[in-house]
């Protein structure tokens, strides 16, 4: 129990230093939401005026927003580490691997869900939708999303800090083992906003459910390889 | 607990003792170190086996080296920056690294940090085999680099805090602590400033700041003068003093010899990877294959 408890004040300390630096260092927190904000506007651009249209293209949109602007968001929360070696020294502290992985996973769904909470009103408003009767299905969503997001961008994202291409194989190796809950996270939007006619909106999130607990668990059993050198 | 005590793991000893240096400052300001009371932390490190050395078990009066290396080497895409050191240094001592670029003094002292494994080779610190169990070796070990580690956007007070929070030490004691150790490295006034702030000398004191907080056996320092005025060149040099004073081993690599020869008890010598020259006590080379302990299962009959 009190390895557990150690285990937790360390991820939390790291999440909390995280976060700070994030907020202290608002300039990209701030053009990565500019990123997604014009990614959206883009893709309003690319598919026309037809109200029905991007209604109906309004969930994929979103998810993909917050999964380009989550590359970033995850990607950066390590590039932190490599200044002035952090790295490193994080890993010579006497703490669990697994601690590190939780704390920097914890700070990502933080990070992610404050963009995507900004994301899902500005699709609203871009795309003319009525989010007030989906509120609930959609929080989830979002949360079970961008949680799944985070446990699998923190991992990679400590696998390619070392390298020298990481801004291209982070998204390169992510973006394949993502897809299933990219897929899950658009059908679940849908169903949330359609009102759910046919009874799926449950198993996309159980869907989701089933991702996140598989890929935390899996990266804080891996993560650890990774801080080797 | 007579082992526990001395700072020696145990057959069956599921806690990690540290000896903490604890440090304050007398009367005319100098520092000093205080006889090292022993704390335990706590641990989030299973503890199922240890690799004790022989002469740790039922030999308590006799502890293992605090560092002994056979024929340790280490490749960077092919080429070998440390081509084969045996070393055994004793505990207690103070011993510089001495060499030009490209000696392996980094490269040896990484190793013994547990930052990068050795492509061949063993090494011991406390009698722990680095390889087998880093994660007994780094609470032993402190290691200043070249990079300091520290967080940019963070404050130096908030920088100490987040290290003492990874180390275990986070009781209001400790709080007071870092409080002490802010004031020793001089750099109280600017605590509640952002590192993004901090000249390269000012990093330099906070990191030694950390090495402080941490307390542990065997301090290793790389090129620990760099970027320091006077003042924090002489903060080094009582921090190696304090740190002899109360028993911690000291590997330190500099160019700064002249400097380091007043303050340690040997040198050895690196050239192109390998041992050039040992001089002076606390240090000699170890006898390949000797002095290793062999794996031993805690709580085992």
């Amino acid at each position: 129990m009190s390895t557990l408890r150690t285990e937790a004040r360390v991820a939390l300390a790291i999440a909390r230093k995280d976060a700070l630096s994030e907020l202290r260092g608002r300039h990209a927190t701030v053009s990565t939401l500019f990123f997604a904000a014009l990614v959206l506007l883009l893709f309003g651009f690319a598919l026309g005026p037809d109200s029905r249209r991007l209604t109906e293209a309004a969930p994929g949109l979103l998810w993909l927003a917050i999964v380009f602007a989550g590359l970033l968001a995850v990607g950066r929360l390590h590039l932190v580490e490599t200044d002035d070696g952090a790295l490193e020294q994080l890993a010579l502290y006497p703490i669990e691997r697994r601690a590190i992985y939780a704390g920097k996973a914890l700070a990502g769904s933080a990070v992610m869900l404050v963009l995507g909470g900004v994301l899902l009103p500005a699709v609203a408003i871009l795309y003319g939708i009525d989010l007030a009767r989906a509120v609930v299905p959609l929080v989830a969503t979002l949360v079970l999303g961008t949680v799944g997001f985070a446990a699998v961008g923190t991992f990679y994202a400590g696998l390619t800090v070392r390298m020298r291409a990481r801004e291209v194989m982070l998204p390169l190796l992510m973006l394949p083992v993502v897809a299933p809950l990219l897929l899950a996270a658009v059908q679940a939007t849908a169903a949330a906003l359609a009102g759910d006619p046919f009874g799926e909106l449950a198993g996309w999130l159980q869907l989701l459910v089933v991702f996140d607990v598989v890929m935390i668990v899996a990266g804080a059993a891996t993560y650890r390889f990774l801080l080797e050198e | 607990m007579a082992a526990a005590e001395a700072g020696i793991l145990t057959m069956g000893d599921t806690r990690r003792v540290t000896p903490w240096v604890n440090l304050t400052r007398s009367a005319d300001g100098r520092i000093v170190a205080r006889s090292p009371p022993l704390v335990t932390r706590a641990s989030s490190m299973p503890q199922t086996t240890i690799y004790v050395s022989p002469r740790s078990l039922g030999a308590f009066d006799t502890p293992p080296p605090a560092v002994v290396t056979a024929e340790l080497a280490r490749l960077f895409a092919g080429y070998p920056a440390l081509a084969g050191v045996s070393l055994r240094v004793d505990r207690g001592r103070a011993i510089a690294l001495l060499g030009p670029n490209g000696a392996g003094k980094t490269t040896l002292l990484r190793i013994l940090a547990t930052a990068i494994a050795p492509s061949f080779g063993r090494a011991e610190v406390d009698g722990l085999d680095i390889v087998r169990h880093p994660e007994l070796v780094r609470p032993r070990v402190a290691y200043l680099s070249h990079a300091t580690g520290l967080y940019e956007d963070l404050t130096g007070a908030e920088n100490l805090a987040f290290a003492a929070t990874m180390l275990g030490l986070a009781s209001p004691e400790a709080e007071e602590r870092r409080a002490i150790v802010l004031a020793e490295v001089g750099l109280e006034p600017v605590a509640g400033q952002r590192v993004r702030a901090y000249s390269a000398g000012m990093r330099r004191r906070l990191a030694l700041g950390r090495l402080i907080l941490a307390g542990p056996s065997l301090i290793l320092l790389d090129e620990p003068y760099a970027s320091l005025d006077t003042e924090g060149m002489q903060l080094v040099d009582r921090l190696l003093g304090a740190w002899r004073e109360v028993g911690a081993t000291v590997l330190v690599a500099s160019h700064a010899v002249e400097r380091l020869l007043d303050v340690v008890d040997g040198t050895v010598h690196l050239e192109a990877g390998i041992v050039a020259r040992i001089e002076g006590v606390g240090v000699t080379e170890s006898q390949p294959a000797a002095g290793f302990g062999e794996p031993v299962t805690a709580g085992a009959a």
